[in-house]
């Protein structure tokens, strides 16, 4: 008997043995709502950002039309730095939105507002609204819930210059920041998991060793990311955790986190890495250019090596180009389908 | 005296590879006050400082934080020498106007490549981030620049790369500039096709490229 496509995540990051691995693209900062899908559909962003029935539709129509077998929201990464008080630029059909300012000149000048009142704030509701919908008429597939994690939370609501000079110049207010972005990124995950999300994602590009070090790495991006990880973990949800770049920066970090997959950009070979570190439950790596730009032969070649491989679940490697062609997603998700 | 000046370099270099904003200050002010020569003073003391310092970046002694810090010394140290440079020392400088491509606002990359242009000497004209292709083909001609740089992190606006160097071929300008073209989703594959001049990994193999871009012979052709 088959598995549903949720109990196959859900077995898959608990180490069960499973019929085959998982074909996913979690939302946020994998956002798989390409232009192909919006444009077929008619639902499209960036409305699709401010309304809850929108924004299950297009995550519907992302599910049925690529074949991932996750439903996921919301496609962007900055409902977080809203509710905390950036200014946003919510873009356009084809353009993410992104951070047009950040609120606060120096982790000296954060505003620290009540928790809580802000799970009232921006598009919250909105997510916590599409998660409810999406889960009512999808008991089988998983709700995955993105979040933004804490450094490139962090940075969004900071000026990033000035954030990353004062991760080492002024490291107890650094700290108090972090603390309370990841206190508001808890709250927030745990609204989506109490409306239907049957697992949460954290991608953080800014927590990256190419631009923090190991040090600053090991002090703040695992500490923080520990930190969400841990609160959301206490609702009984895994956490898959996306790390940016290279990564040899920072491997020895890697096994420290909590998470319960983690995923890796295109550079990292996921099979050595699960050589060297068999605890881990691998995600990845379809290359996105490849996804973009290959053709449908070649990306399910690629797909095909991964699997072989035995990487533990199948997902893009990093954020997917808007204007990735449908056909090279279907055969990403089909070779992986046929695979058992 | 000449053992002076040479200690007050060193101390230059060594308070921006130390990120010490303050000894920079202080010994850009003694520098100052002995009457050196300030040219001289920022090139070998400040920029030699920032060049070890994007040495160690390269070698991941330093990473983001720690060059941006040492950034900050030598702006600052430079802040104090620039009023007592000559005019008569100051060579003709090879002009850049750099910005991050429209609809992506991720700056770091660009800050950094920006610094390292102006601590080798580059006058940089930085038009900041989420720029339209149009205001670097106008900023370009209005400066007079030798290289468009452009920059981006996100896959979505790639393409308005290729939309600087095709409204450069419109206005019939494009042998007037050399493009330059970085950021994480980039590749020198890319920039080939968008026929630009030259793809930079990093920070400071931007400056290897601009300094070749526009070295006599490369120029001329």
């Amino acid at each position: 008997m088959s598995l549903s496509p949720k109990q196959r995540l859900l077995d898959t990051v608990k180490k069960k043995k499973v019929d085959r691995p998982p074909v996913i693209c979690t939302g946020g900062m994998m956002n798989a709502a390409i232009v192909d899908v919006m444009n077929e559909s008619g639902h499209t962003l960036p409305e699709g950002h401010f309304d809850s029935e929108l924004m299950a539709a297009i995550a519907t129509d992302v599910h049925r039309d690529t074949g991932f077998e996750n439903l996921g929201i919301p496609f962007c990464m900055t409902v977080e730095a809203e509710v905390l008080g950036s200014d946003i630029d919510f873009g356009t059909l084809a353009c993410e939105p992104k951070i047009a300012r950040e609120s606060f000149p120096s982790v000296k000048e954060v505003v620290y507002r009540d928790v809580a009142a802000m799970l009232n704030a921006g598009r919250i509701h909105t997510l916590a609204g599409a998660a409810e919908r999406l889960a009512k008429m999808n008991p089988e597939v998983p709700i995955i819930g993105s979040v933004t994690g804490p450094i490139s939370t962090a940075a969004s609501i900071v000026d990033p210059m000035q954030f990353l000079k004062e991760l080492r110049k002024e490291r107890d207010a650094s700290h108090r920041v972090l603390d309370y972005v990841s206190e508001f990124l808890i709250a927030f995950a745990q609204t989506l998991v109490e409306s239907g999300a049957t697992a949460i994602c954290i991608g953080d590009p800014t927590a990256t060793g190419e631009i923090l070090g190991p040090k600053m790495f090991s002090d703040y991006a695992v500490t923080y990311l520990n930190k969400v990880i841990d609160g959301i973990h206490a609702t009984g949800v895994p956490v898959l955790v996306h790390i940016c770049g290279e990564m040899k920066a920072v491997k020895p970090s890697i096994p420290q986190l909590h998470a319960d997959a983690i995923s890796t950009d295109a550079f990292v070979n996921l099979k050595l890495l699960k050589q060297e570190y068999p605890q881990l439950t691998t995600m990845g790596n379809v290359s996105t250019f490849l996804l973009e730009l290959g053709d449908p032969d070649k990306v399910a070649r690629h797909t095909e090596g991964l699997v072989k491989d035995g990487i533990d679940i199948i997902s893009p490697a990093c954020g997917l180009s808007t204007a990735s062609p449908v056909a090279n997603i279907r055969a990403m998700t089909g070779i992986v389908k046929n695979s058992h | 005296m000449s053992a002076d000046k040479e200690t007050l370099y060193k101390q230059l270099a060594d308070a921006v590879v130390d990120m010490d904003e303050d000894q920079a200050v202080a010994t850009a002010e003694a520098v100052a006050t002995a009457g050196l020569d300030a040219y001289e003073a920022i090139e070998k003391g400040l920029s030699a400082g920032m060049e070890r310092a994007g040495q160690l970046f390269d070698e991941e002694e330093y990473f983001i934080p720690e060059l941006l810090m040492c950034s900050d010394a030598m702006y600052a140290g430079m802040d104090v020498l620039k009023p007592h440079i000559r005019q008569d020392a100051v060579a003709e400088k090879r002009r850049v106007v750099i910005g991050v491509i429209q609809g992506d606002t991720h700056d770091i990359g660009k800050n950094l490549v920006k610094i390292m242009l102006e601590t080798s000497g580059f006058d940089v004209t930085d038009l900041g981030r989420d720029i339209p292709p149009a205001s670097f083909v106008q900023t370009a001609q209005e400066i007079d620049a030798d290289i468009i740089a452009l920059s981006t992190l996100m896959t979505t606006t790639m393409d308005g790369m290729g939309e600087v160097v095709r409204q450069l071929n419109d206005q019939g300008v494009r042998d007037k500039f050399k493009v330059i073209v970085g950021g994480g989703p980039i590749s020198q594959g890319f920039a080939d096709r968008i026929g630009a001049d030259g793809y930079a990994v990093n920070a400071a193999d931007a400056v290897r490229l601009a300094r070749r871009l526009t070295s006599p012979e490369v120029a001329a052709a």
